[in-house]
C-alpha cells in the first residue's frame, strides 16, 4: 500500500481537499471521487488522449499523472466547460459538425482542441492535424473533427 | 435519384450530442452498482496446452478476494459453449487452452488490484502442446489438432447452389462453396487465364471504450449492463449457457463507445455472470486494451483467384479458394467465411463462378466479425486482381472495369437481388474527383505518382433479417421510440427517431429513443451488418405508422366523425376548417394520466432456397475508391496524396451522419493498408498493446481526403438502405492499384510497408 498524501486540487473552479494514497493517478480521482465520469479511460496508457483534461490550460492525460502532481492545481474537465447552459465555442463547432461518433474520445478531443486554441487561434489544417495526433478517435477518419476545429476557431475569435 | 424530394435535407444536430460533448453520455463503463466487485482474468502464456491442473488456493485465501473461477466451475454449466453457428468456446478454459491470451482463472474482489494480486497467486501447471501459427502449418498432414472431437453448433443455413459444411476436416472450422455454371470448363475455353494469389492481414477492432461487462444475479434474475452491440443475442446465448428461460435474463445497454464488430456477439458475458453468481455479489469486469487486442481480430486470409478473360477484355469465370484464419475459436467465423465466398466475384458479370472458403483453426486470437465481414478480404483481392488483369492484358483498368460491370437491376447471381446503384456512374465521378482522366505523363524520378480505382461490394442489411419496434406517442405529443438498435456511435438514434418524427409529422426534439432493456424494448438479431436504418428503420417506419392510424381512429370517435375526414396536423388533426389540439381529446376521455399509443413495427426478410446465401440481399453496399499516392523508390515509402471514397446511403436520414459513417470506415482501412496489423513472432502477440499498436491519427490523414454520399434508392424507410461498412470496402485495392500505377509493382499483401515496397522493386530490377 502506498502512503497516504493530502492534497489541494481545484477542478472546475471548486477546491478540494482529498486524502489519498500516493499512487492514485488523477482519473481515478476525477471519476470515483469526483464522479465526473466524462472523463474516459481507454488504452490506460497515455496513448489515445481519451482521458486529456487541462491543468491551467495545458492538456495532460489523467490516466498517467498522479494526483499529487497537481497538488495546487486547477483542473478543467469536460464538465467544466459549458457556463450552465452555453455550451463552450468548441462544443457548438463538434455538434454543428458531427465531430463526433461513439463519444468515447470526444471529451478528451474537446479539451484538446480547448488548448490548441488557447496557444494558437487560428490553426492551419497541419498544425491541427498534428495536434489532434495526440487523441485517437477510432470512428470518424477525423476530416470532420478537423472542419470543427476550424469551425471553432471562427467561433472564438468571433 | 439523389434525393431532390428527400424530407432529411435539413442538416439536423445528433439527439446523442449534447450528452456527448458535455460528457454527461452515460457507457456502460461509467455505471457502478452498490456492492459491486471488480474482476481480473489469468491468461494463457502458451497457445496451446493442456491444463493438467490449477491451485487457486492461495488466491481465494487473499483479503478481499470474493470468488476465484475456472474450468471446473464452467464445466459444470448446462452447455458452457458459445459461437455463432458453430460453438466451441467455453465460457472459461475446460481443459485445453488454445491461443496466448486465452482465459485460464478469474478473481472478482473488491477492486481491480486486489484481483490483479490475487491472479499471481494462482498455479498452473501446464502440458504444453505444439502451436499451429498459420492456416499452411493447420492443413498439414500430421498437424495438431485443436479439437479432439466435434463441437457444438450446426453450420449456417445456405441456399441450394451453395454448400454449408462444420468440420468438414481436421483443423478446418468450416467450409462454404457456392458455383453457378461449369467455371472449369469455361476457364477452358477463354483466351486468358490468370492465377494470383494475396495475403489479407489480422487487425484489432481498437474500439476505445474498452470491453466491460456488470453482472448481478439474483435467485429470479440474471442481469447483465452490457457493451454488447447484440443485446438480444446475448440473452440468448446467457439463457442457454446457464439453463435459464430468456425471460429471466435482463440485458441492458447504454451508449456503447465503439464496436466495429468486436462488440458482437457472445464473449466474456458469461463468465462475469459465472464470477456474480459465485460471489453473490454484482460483478464488474473491464478489460484493459491490451486483453481486448487479444480477445477478437478481424481474419487474417489467403485468397488464391482464378479468373477466366476473353482477348476483347470480357471476363469469363472465376474460381477461387479462400482460407480465413479463423484462430482459436469459431466466434464469427462461419458468417464471415460464408461472406467472404460468396462475394469474391465482385460487382461484374460472369458465365460461371466457383468458389470454395474455409475457416481454419490455429492456436492464434480468435477471428470474428469486423465492418464489413469478410467484404474487405473478398475486396482487396478481387479488385486487386481485376486490376492487375487489365494492366496485363494493356487495358486501362478504368475502362475494363467499366466493360464488366453489372448495371444497375442485373442480379448479382442467379436468386439474388439486382444491383440497387449505379454503379459505372459513380465510378467515373470518384475517378474525375482524383483526376484519373487528367493523368500528366511524369518524369520518372525518385518520387513517383499513380492512380488507383477500386470497387468494393458487399451485401447489406443481413440475410433473412428481422426487426421489430414500438413507437410510443404520449398524451402531449412527445414520443419515445423503442427499438434494440444499439447506438455505437453510428447515429443510429438519431436517424431511427427522424423516421418517427416525420411519419408523425412532430418536431424531431419531440422525439426520444429509449434506453435498450431486453425486459421492454422489441427484438431485433443485433447491430451489425449495416441494418439499423434499413431494416430496423423500417419496423420503426410501420410502428409510427400504426401509431399514427391509432391517433386518428381516437380522434375521429371523439370527433364522431370518419378517421379518413381528419388530418393530422403537428399535435392537431383538423376537420375542414377547424384545427382540434389532440391532448384535450386525450385528456377529457382518460383523465388521470392521459394514455399512449403504442404503435407496433416488423420486418422480416423471407429465407428463400434460390438465393445463394439463402435469402436475396435486402440491398447492396457498394463503395467506390479513388487513390492517388507518390512512392518513394528509395525509402519504399507510400505517401496517400489523394483519397477520395463515394457509398450509397440510398436516401440519407442523416448527412452529416453518412459522410461520417464513410470517411470513418475508409480511414480505419487506409490504416489497414498500409501500416496498421496485429503482429505475432510464431504464436507470440509482438504489438498486443495500445503503445506497440498503431492506429491511424489525425496526423496521417491523406493529403486530400475526401468521402461522400450518393442517393440511388432503397429498400428502407424513405428509400434508405445501409452505409456503415461501406467505406472498409476497396480502399486496399484502391491503394495497390495506384502503387502498380507508379512504380508497376503488385504488392498482394497488405500492409503496403516500405520494406514490401523495396523487396517489390529490388524483385523488379
Amino acid at each position: 500500500m502506498s502512503e497516504a498524501v493530502d492534497i489541494m486540487l481545484t477542478v472546475n473552479g471548486r477546491s478540494h481537499h482529498l486524502r489519498m494514497p500516493a499512487n492514485r493517478v488523477v482519473v481515478d480521482v476525477l471519476r470515483e471521487d469526483l464522479l465526473l465520469t466524462g472523463c474516459k479511460i481507454g488504452c490506460d496508457q497515455a496513448v489515445c488522449g481519451a482521458c486529456t483534461v487541462l491543468v491551467e490550460g495545458m492538456p495532460m492525460t489523467a490516466c498517467t499523472t498522479f494526483a499529487f502532481e497537481l497538488d495546487g492545481r486547477a483542473v478543467t474537465t469536460i464538465e467544466g466547460l459549458a457556463e450552465g447552459n452555453d455550451l463552450h465555442p468548441v462544443q457548438r463547432a463538434f455538434l454543428e459538425h458531427g465531430a463526433f461518433q461513439c463519444g468515447f474520445c470526444t471529451p478528451g478531443m474537446i479539451l484538446s482542441v480547448v488548448a490548441l486554441l488557447g496557444r494558437h487561434s487560428d490553426p492551419d489544417e497541419a498544425l491541427i492535424r498534428q495536434w489532434l495526433g495526440a487523441n485517437i478517435c477510432r470512428c470518424t477518419g477525423y476530416q470532420m473533427i478537423v472542419e470543427a476545429v476550424r469551425a471553432a476557431a471562427r467561433l472564438v475569435t468571433a | 435519384m439523389d434525393g431532390g424530394t428527400s424530407p432529411f435535407r435539413a442538416p439536423v444536430t445528433a439527439l446523442d450530442g449534447p450528452d456527448k460533448v458535455t460528457g454527461t453520455a452515460v457507457y456502460t463503463f461509467d455505471i457502478s452498482l452498490p456492492g459491486m466487485l471488480h474482476a481480473k482474468v489469468l491468461r494463457s502464456p502458451h497457445p496451446h496446452a493442456r491444463i493438467r491442473a490449477i491451485d487457486t488456493s492461495r488466491a481465494a485465501a487473499l483479503p478481499g478476494v470474493a470468488a476465484v473461477v475456472t474450468g471446473a466451475d464452467a464445466a459444470a454449466l448446462p452447455d458452457p459453449y458459445y459461437g455463432v453457428a458453430i460453438r466451441d468456446q467455453p465460457v472459461i478454459a475446460l481443459d485445453k487452452v488454445r491461443y496466448v491470451g486465452d482465459m485460464v482463472a478469474a478473481v472478482a474482489a473488491i477492486d481491480e488490484a486486489t484481483a490483479y494480486r490475487a491472479l499471481m497467486l494462482i498455479d498452473v501447471d501446464y502440458e504444453l502442446l505444439p502451436a499451429v501459427t498459420t492456416i499452411d502449418d493447420a492443413l498439414a498432414d500430421g498437424a495438431p489438432i485443436l479439437f479432439d472431437k466435434p463441437v457444438g453448433g450446426a453450420p449456417t443455413r445456405v441456399g441450394d447452389a451453395s454448400v454449408s459444411l462444420k468440420e468438414p476436416r481436421a483443423n478446418v472450422l468450416y467450409e462454404f462453396g457456392y458455383a453457378n455454371g461449369d467455371a472449369a470448363a469455361v476457364l477452358a475455353a477463354s483466351d486468358h487465364v490468370f492465377e494470383d494469389r494475396f495475403v489479407f492481414s489480422r487487425i484489432n477492432h481498437f474500439h476505445l471504450e474498452p470491453h466491460v461487462n456488470i453482472a448481478r444475479v439474483t435467485r429470479d434474475q440474471i442481469e447483465l449492463w452490457s457493451c454488447n452491440q447484440d443485446p438480444f443475442v446475448l440473452r440468448g446465448d446467457i439463457a442457454r449457457i446457464f439453463g435459464r428461460p430468456a425471460n429471466a435474463i435482463r440485458i441492458h445497454t447504454a451508449f456503447v463507445g465503439g464496436g466495429f464488430g468486436g462488440k458482437s456477439f457472445c464473449k466474456m458475458e458469461p463468465l462475469v455472470v459465472l464470477l456474480a453468481m459465485k460471489a453473490g455479489r454484482p460483478v464488474r469486469l473491464c478489460l484493459s486494451m491490451d486483453e481486448s487486442l487479444l480477445t477478437l481480430t478481424k481474419h487474417a486470409a489467403l485468397l488464391v483467384l482464378k479468373t477466366g478473360v476473353m482477348a476483347d477484355g470480357r471476363l469469363t469465370a472465376r474460381q477461387s479458394e479462400i482460407y480465413l484464419d479463423a484462430g482459436a475459436y469459431s466466434d464469427a467465423s462461419v458468417t464471415t467465411t460464408i461472406k467472404t465466398g460468396y462475394r469474391i466475384t465482385g460487382p461484374y458479370r460472369w458465365d460461371a463462378v466457383a468458389s470454395r472458403a474455409y475457416a481454419v483453426r490455429t492456436t492464434m486470437v480468435p477471428a470474428g466479425s469486423f465492418r464489413g465481414f469478410g467484404g474487405t478480404q473478398a475486396s482487396f483481392a478481387s479488385e486487386s486482381q481485376i486490376d492487375m488483369i487489365a494492366r496485363r492484358l494493356g487495358i486501362d483498368p478504368y475502362a475494363f472495369r467499366r466493360k464488366n460491370l453489372l448495371s444497375r437491376a442485373e442480379p448479382f447471381q442467379p436468386g439474388d437481388s439486382p444491383i440497387d446503384s449505379d454503379v459505372p456512374a459513380v465510378l467515373e465521378d470518384v475517378a474525375s474527383r482524383i483526376g484519373y482522366f487528367r493523368r500528366p505523363a511524369l518524369p520518372a524520378g525518385v518520387k513517383r505518382r499513380g492512380w488507383g480505382l477500386a470497387i468494393g461490394l458487399k451485401d447489406g442489411g443481413g440475410t433473412g433479417n428481422h426487426s421489430l419496434a414500438l413507437v410510443k406517442v404520449l398524451t402531449t405529443g412527445r414520443v419515445i421510440v423503442n427499438a434494440a438498435t444499439v447506438e455505437i456511435g453510428q447515429g443510429a438514434t438519431t436517424a431511427l427517431c427522424r423516421i418517427a418524427a416525420e411519419m408523425l409529422g412532430l418536431p424531431l426534439d419531440w422525439v426520444r429513443y429509449g434506453d435498450i432493456d431486453t425486459d421492454h424494448t422489441p427484438l431485433n438479431n443485433g447491430t451489425h451488418v449495416s441494418c439499423a436504418t434499413a431494416v430496423t428503420g423500417l419496423a420503426v417506419e410501420r410502428a409510427a405508422e400504426d401509431a399514427r392510424r391509432q391517433i386518428l381512429d381516437f380522434a375521429a370517435q371523439r370527433l364522431g366523425c370518419a378517421a379518413a375526414e381528419l388530418v393530422q396536423e403537428g399535435w392537431s388533426v383538423r376537420r375542414g376548417n377547424y384545427a382540434h389540439p389532440i391532448e384535450p381529446l386525450i385528456r377529457d376521455y382518460f383523465g388521470g394520466a392521459g394514455t399512449e399509443f403504442i404503435g407496433r413495427g416488423s420486418v422480416k426478410i423471407d429465407f428463400d432456397p434460390r438465393a445463394p446465401m439463402a435469402s436475396p440481399a435486402m440491398f447492396w453496399i457498394p463503395c467506390w475508391v479513388g487513390a492517388e499516392v507518390e512512392v518513394d523508390t528509395e525509402t519504399g515509402k507510400v505517401e496517400v496524396t489523394r483519397l477520395v471514397a463515394a457509398a450509397d446511403s440510398g436516401t440519407s436520414i442523416n448527412a452529416l451522419a453518412c459522410r461520417g459513417q464513410v470517411e470513418g470506415a475508409v480511414l480505419q482501412a487506409y490504416g489497414q493498408s498500409l501500416f496498421e496489423e496485429l503482429r505475432f513472432d510464431g504464436a507470440n502477440p509482438v504489438n498486443a498493446t495500445p503503445l506497440s499498436y498503431r492506429v491511424p491519427l489525425a496526423s496521417d490523414l491523406p493529403t486530400h481526403f475526401e468521402g461522400f454520399v450518393v442517393e440511388h434508392g432503397g429498400p428502407g424507410p424513405f428509400g434508405a438502405k445501409g452505409i456503415g461498412e461501406a467505406g472498409m470496402l476497396g480502399v486496399a485495392a484502391a491503394i495497390a492499384n495506384a502503387i502498380d500505377d507508379a512504380v508497376g509493382v503488385r504488392l498482394t499483401q497488405i500492409p503496403f510497408t516500405p520494406e514490401r515496397v523495396l523487396t517489390a522493386l529490388d524483385a523488379k530490377k
